[in-house]
């Protein structure tokens, strides 16, 4: 059992793990904000892309519409006779 | 700290980020670049600094952690190897010449695949020899250095692992050695010219043993072991440390529990080989211990698809090892293949997932709802600054435990999903009993797993797919919101043991032992932050070194975690503290014999030990929740596509997709929401294939098959949803006292399907891309409700006129089942696409495809086969007429009518009803389904229909009227009836133009129908235009007055126009009105919809319009038809004008029709008699007609015979044999006098035209009146629009 020879310096370890505990603390502090706003950043992007995504299906449906419509004015306008009355 | 850090991320807090995403899919697949803390990302190079002489230790562990890496890669290379040789290419006779080339690329290519597999064997050479020198350094009695720590103990156990897995790969895959051999080949042909090729051959001899001996690794690995004599204690200590972690099963997740499953067969035999050394472990682990252990799990997964069976390595292994062989109680346990039935079926309830789904529900539920209620909880905790920090630290360890039971809870489910996957690779389907011969073609892969899995299993594990994803997406999702928390907790659960539990065991039981008690204050300086507990200096505590204080220590809490070394270390010393750093120590790691501790003090050691270890697995939050969701296994299938010998396995055997097609086949509305997440499964292999495998080609394998899943998937999912809403609106639409009279009427109503989520889902996380699976939706409902409408169409094209009314049922139907749709998803609007598919886009063009199918089908079919029976308004296909020979009716799928088979059965009872005739809701079918923009367009058809019949009529009535004899006078009453039908048909022979007769009537029943169906619109339109009237006469100010005119009700402006005019007004003096020309615009518009509504109040008669159009289409021919009589009276004997010609006609018809041997029997109907008494009427003959008319007189003759008959004999002989004719010609001029009377009442030709006499006796012929507002003379020209 002796060879588990144990901490040799015991104050001093005993110094430098409080000082690791309080700058690890620091550490895990701002590590675990970078992580909020990182995780910020990408719903941010989600709620855009879905929100693009709505917009997108409304202007779709507008520009056939607006196809459509073109396309009935083309065929009149090709026969200009039908409307000089 | 200069910028405020939290302030600054709370404020992000106040964006609004809903995006309305139901979360129906798993957690995304993270990238991560961190290393995760259990495996210590400095590689434990902090431990030095603790001084506890572990350097040794240390090293060693980093030293086996490396071996740990490369193993994994050598099995990955080893797993996804495919043989090269099938793709190898024969030469042709011709090239044999270039043999030598082909042997040389070959070997090229072969070598660079030996290669690694020459790699391998090294490295497990080397791995057999590092580990074994490490267990013989650490195991020496007399060891000078710390160790082996528990970190250490389990980083033997993963390379054992490693090791064992390798091998077991080695074994089972039978490419390689085929390879191999085709690489020895070729080196034979291609170093013929080589020199000093003796080493090259050496190395390839070594190899091809190293590959064809089975467990060549594991021997290897044990001559290396036993070089020298002391490993028995290391494994009997590992042996015990496994058997201890498995009964406990406490801080276990899956796949640890997995590799100590796997390893503990091997080191049995390896710990086995000497007499003496089986009775040692004996002794400390009773063998029936090991065997329960072995008989729980009879199998193991170790692979996707490759199992392990500790019996069946067990006996394998025995072989090899002589001295095992005398385990005859191990050796007795059965291999999964061979257990006895009853025992396999106690396996199989407990492996098979459908036999636990009520209770993973249970918990499922249950955990859900405890979890959010703790979110909530904690966020509560956030918002509420001065909380007390009682109940703070309550919330958050309660948190805390909920984490723990997730991680739990997710091991327990996925290691479900393995031990099922594997349990099922053990026992193949079998189904002999059904399909002898056939079993025999499928592949081993489709045994175990297309027809392994049965309806129930696949739902049941569909559930647990999504319970697994769900869950884990909940707590991925709190990630950074309970970080903080979990980091606290277990700082407390670490200060509280070291500060106050070691405190209390220095001052009681261990006060005595030095060497212990020196133990555990090491641990307390290691780890103890003593600062914390001075913060709040209202609960200073005196002492610093708070060990000797009696009261248990109170300290701050911190949001800091203690790290992977400080975790290790503390680990270290428990275990030093308990087992006294003896190997020999008898008894197991926490076993109570023989122990100089307290059993208390032992049994809180023991827990906060295990402890220890899961909070690492905490510290590892996402990582850990990547590892216990990844269901990646279930798509890889490696070894079978290896012993199937083809290149990849259809869709069909393919497990994710398996479930994809459960799910949409069983029609289960609860199953549909989670029919996204088998797609995360592919995310997961994906993942796996490109992470831990690194092979290109297994994920290109899987990126084919996703695209072609999700194509099919998508489709179908369309089809799905289409047939509901088609169902959906079509049960809606049926008649609810049909519905009340139906015996089975809930089989046309339909089961409700929320298919919300789906609609909703715009980002679909697949293979890192993003698809917005809405819009695909839409896009395919867009065109599925185009090829429907195509469909109907085609159909009705099909079919004869009659079937218009189904068609209007059907287009209803499918148009509701757009407007349902549309609440639900964006969908272009069904009047452009029922535009688009009648050809009706055109501003300039009138007709459409239905109005010009409608036109033909009249002109063709209906106008000529179609006869009329005026008294039910009905038209029915002639009997006589053979029916036209159309292209067969196109069928489709159900959904392409109402849905489902019931719903069309419904709806087509209600629709043959309609098939056999065409009447007044045939004609509101094709009003309403031509509208306004075309039914004009088909009225003008029909019109010039009827002024064509007449061109075509007036040659050959001009033939007719030369076949009439020069003269006929009226007929003499003398003969009778008898006499008189002698008489005409003498002189109504029609000589040579008899032929003519039947033409000439037919196009006088053809324009009869016309006119008649003209009528039915009449009287269809008229309903329509009243019903709108209604309507719009509120709003328009407008009342009927007298004689179908229609009056203002008040002076001035109508009510629409005044009501928007007093509502802008008021708007607009309102000084707060920001835009007041809006509303101008408003009642400007106001006026524009009065005056297009006014304008369309009066549509006018279409019937009375007809009969003036035919009017003056006979005007051309009244010189011919009706000449003016040369005497200016009336002409009787010489006169051949129209009347006459028609009642010749028909009284020849009438004769025909009642000679029962007539074939013109049912040809012409009633409608000749509208036809001719129209054109008569027309002409202004009606009352020569009716003085002249051949079976007029006859019918006067018959009158005056019966009468005389009656008054001399009472007998009616004379008429005998005529009362059929008679009847006939009575029914004629019933129906000629009804014709009459409706023409005289629509259209009172008498004011117009007459026959006038002067005062000095000339006639005057067709003097015009024009006292009425004739339509002639708003009659459009013809072929002014064409």
């Amino acid at each position: 059992m002796a060879k588990a020879g144990g901490i040799t310096n015991a104050v001093n370890v005993g110094i430098a793990v409080q000082a690791d505990w309080e700058n690890r603390e620091f550490i895990s502090h701002i590590s675990l904000n970078v992580r909020r706003l990182f995780e910020f950043l990408v719903q941010f992007e989600a709620t855009t892309r879905s929100k693009l995504g709505t917009l997108n299906e409304k202007l779709d449906l507008l520009e056939r519409r607006l196809e459509m419509l073109e396309v009935q004015v083309g065929t009149a306008t090709a026969n200009p006779s039908l409307f000089s009355t | 700290m200069a910028v405020p850090v939290e302030e600054a991320i709370a404020a992000l807090s106040t964006f609004s980020l809903e995006d309305e995403q139901p979360e129906v899919q798993g957690p995304a697949v993270m990238v991560s670049a961190e290393r995760a803390a259990t495996e210590s990302p400095i590689e434990y190079s902090d431990v030095a600094a603790y001084r506890l002489s572990l350097s040794e230790d240390t090293k060693a562990l980093n030293q086996l952690n490396t071996l740990i890496q490369e193993g994994k890669e050598m099995a990955s290379i080893l797993y996804s190897y495919r043989s090269c040789v099938k793709a190898l290419p024969q030469l042709p006779e011709s090239m044999k010449h270039s043999q030598a080339d082909l042997y040389l690329e070959t070997y090229q290519v072969l070598d660079l695949e030996m290669s690694r597999l020459r790699e391998i064997q090294r490295w497990q050479s080397s791995a057999s020899a590092k580990l074994a020198a490490d267990m013989q350094r650490f195991s020496r009695p007399e060891r000078r250095i710390n160790g082996p720590t528990v970190t250490h103990l389990w980083s033997m156990l993963k390379l054992l692992d490693v090791l064992v897995q390798l091998d077991h790969l080695k074994n089972a895959k039978a490419s390689i050695p085929n390879d191999f051999s085709w690489y020895k080949r070729t080196f034979t042909q291609v170093s013929a010219q080589w020199q000093d090729t003796d080493t090259m051959r050496e190395e390839l001899d070594d190899l091809q043993i190293f590959l064809s001996t089975r467990w060549a690794i594991l021997l290897n690995l044990h001559v290396e072991m036993f070089r020298v004599n002391n490993v028995e204690d290391i494994l009997q200590v590992l042996i015990v440390f496994i058997v201890e972690s498995l009964e406990l099963d406490f801080a276990l997740l899956f796949p640890e529990r997995h590799i100590l499953l796997r390893v503990l067969p091997v080191l049995v035999v390896l710990a086995t080989t000497s007499e003496k050394d089986t009775e040692a472990l004996y002794k400390r682990v009773k063998l029936i211990r090991l065997i329960n252990i072995f008989k729980n799990d009879p199998v193991i997964p170790a692979f996707p698809d490759l199992y392990l069976s500790p019996a069946a390595i067990l006996k394998e292994l025995s072989v090899y090892f002589q001295k095992f062989s005398s385990q005859t109680r191990l050796l007795t346990l059965p291999a999964p293949h061979e257990l006895p039935p009853r025992e396999a079926l106690e396996y199989q309830r407990q492996y098979l997932i459908v036999n636990h789904i009520g209770s993973l529900r249970a918990e499922h539920d249950d955990f859900t709802i405890r979890f959010a209620s703790s979110m909530n909880q904690l966020l509560l905790l956030r918002s509420n600054d001065g909380a007390d920090t009682e109940w703070c630290r309550e919330v958050k360890g309660n948190m805390y435990d909920m984490v723990v039971e997730g991680f739990q809870l997710l091991s327990r489910w996925t290691a479900r999903i393995w031990e099922q996957c594997a349990w099922k690779f053990s026992r193949p389907w079998k189904d002999a009993a059904e399909s002898q011969e056939t079993s025999g073609s499928y592949s081993d892969y489709e045994k175990v797993v297309r027809f392994n899995y049965s309806a129930e299993e696949r739902k049941a594990l569909v559930e647990l797919v999504s319970y697994i994803k769900s869950v884990g997406l909940m707590l991925q999702r709190c990630d950074t919101l309970v970080a903080d928390a979990l980091w606290e907790t277990i700082h407390a659960e670490v200060q509280d043991f070291v500060q106050n539990t070691l405190a209390t065991m220095l001052r009681t039981t261990f006060r005595k032992k030095k060497d212990l008690s020196r133990i555990l204050s090491d641990m307390r300086t290691l780890s103890a932050d003593w600062m914390a507990n001075t913060k709040p200096e209202n609960e200073l505590q005196s002492s610093q070194h708070g060990g000797d204080d009696s009261r248990s220590n109170f300290f701050y809490p911190r949001a800091v975690a203690p790290t992977a070394s400080q975790v290790h270390c503390l680990q270290f010393l428990i275990y030093e503290v308990v087992s006294g750093g003896n190997l020999r120590r008898p008894g197991g790691l926490f076993g109570n014999n023989g122990s100089e501790i307290h059993v208390n003090d032992l049994k809180q050691l023991e827990t906060f030990f295990y402890k220890l270890s899961f909070f690492l697995h905490i510290l590892d939050y996402t990582a850990t929740i990547g590892t216990l969701t990844d269901l990646g296994f279930l798509w890889f299938r490696e070894f079978y596509l290896e012993s199937s010998r083809v290149i990849q396995f259809p869709i069909e055997c393919s497990l994710p997709w398996m479930l994809i097609d459960h799910i949409l086949d069983s029609q289960n509305s609860g199953l549909l929401e989670s029919v996204l997440l088998p797609f995360d499964i592919y995310n997961d292999s994906a993942q796996q294939a490109l992470v831990v495998l690194k092979q290109r080609f297994l994920y290109d394998e899987i990126e084919a098959e996703v695209d072609h899943g999700f194509d099919i998937f998508v489709s179908r999912l369309s089809e799905t949803i289409f047939t509901y809403y088609k169902s959906w609106a079509a049960s809606e639409l049926l008649d609810p006292s049909f519905l009340f009279a139906l015996d089975n009427a809930e089989r046309c109503s339909i089961q409700p399907v929320r298919f919300t989520a789906l609609f909703k889902m715009t980002k679909v996380q697949l293979l890192g891309r993003t698809i917005n699976l809405r819009s695909l939706i839409a896009q395919r409902m867009n065109k599925l409700f185009r090829e429907n409408l195509e469909f109907l169409f085609d159909r009705f094209e099909s079919q004869d006129l009659c079937a218009i009314v189904e068609l209007e049922k059907l287009i209803d139907v499918l148009k509701h089942a757009h407007e349902l749709l549309s609440q639900e998803l964006s969908i272009d609007s069904f009047s452009l696409m029922l535009n688009e598919m009648q050809e009706n886009i055109s501003l300039v063009s009138f007709s459409s495809r239905l109005a010009t199918q409608i036109w033909s089908e009249m002109q063709s079919d209906f106008l000529p086969n179609f006869i009329l029976c005026n008294t039910t308004q009905r038209f029915v296909r002639s009997s006589k007429v053979p029916p036209t020979q159309k292209p067969s009716v196109p069928s489709a799928k159900p959904s392409f009518y109402c849905g489902t088979q019931d719903l069309n059965a419904a709806h087509q009872s209600f629709a043959r009803l309609h098939s056999g005739f065409f009447g007044i809701p045939h004609v509101f079918a094709v009003v309403k389904l031509l509208g306004s923009r075309s039914l004009p367009w088909l009225i003008r058809a029909l019109l010039d229909h009827i002024s064509d019949k007449i061109t075509t009529l007036e040659p050959m009535i001009s033939g007719l009227q030369e076949a009439l004899p020069k003269s006929i006078g009226l007929l003499s009453f003398d003969g009778g009836v008898t006499g008189c039908m002698r008489l005409i048909r003498e002189q109504l022979n029609w000589g040579t133009k008899a032929e003519l007769k039947s033409e000439v009537l037919r196009g006088i029943k053809e324009i009869g129908s016309v006119i008649y169906l003209m009528g039915l619109l009449d009287t269809v339109l008229r309903e329509v235009d009243t019903k709108r009237f209604m309507q719009t006469a509120p709003w328009l100010g407008l009342i009927p007055g007298a004689d179908g005119q229609i009056v203002n009700a008040q002076d001035g402006d109508s009510p629409l126009i005044n009501l928007f005019k007093s509502a802008s007004s008021a708007i607009v003096s309102n000084p707060s009105c920001p835009n007041p020309s809006a509303f101008y615009t408003m009642s400007k518009q106001a006026e524009a919809a009065d005056l297009l509504y006014k304008a369309n109040m009066n549509g006018g008669s279409v019937l009375e319009y007809t009969l003036a159009f035919t009017s003056a289409a006979l005007d051309k021919y009244c010189s011919k038809w009706s000449a003016p009589p040369k005497t200016g009276f009336i002409d009787i004997t010489t006169s051949k004008d129209f009347y006459r010609i028609y009642g010749g006609l028909q009284i020849g018809y009438l004769e025909e029709i009642t000679n029962p041997q007539s074939a013109h029997h049912d040809v012409l109907g009633d409608s000749i008699a509208w036809g001719g008494c129209t054109i008569v009427y027309l002409l202004g003959q009606e009352l020569h007609f009716e003085l002249f008319d051949f079976s007029y007189q006859v019918l006067n003759v018959a009158e005056v015979e019966a009468l005389s008959a009656s008054h001399a004999h009472r007998s009616a002989q004379f008429v005998q044999g005529w009362e059929a004719l008679l009847e006939a010609m009575k029914k004629a001029r019933r129906l000629n006098n009804h014709v009459f009377s409706m023409l005289k009442a629509r259209c009172p030709l008498e004011d117009k035209t007459a026959c006038a006499i002067k005062q000095s006796g000339a006639p005057l012929h067709r003097v015009r009146f024009d006292n009425t507002v004739s339509a002639f003379e708003t009659l459009p020209q013809k072929g002014t629009v064409s």
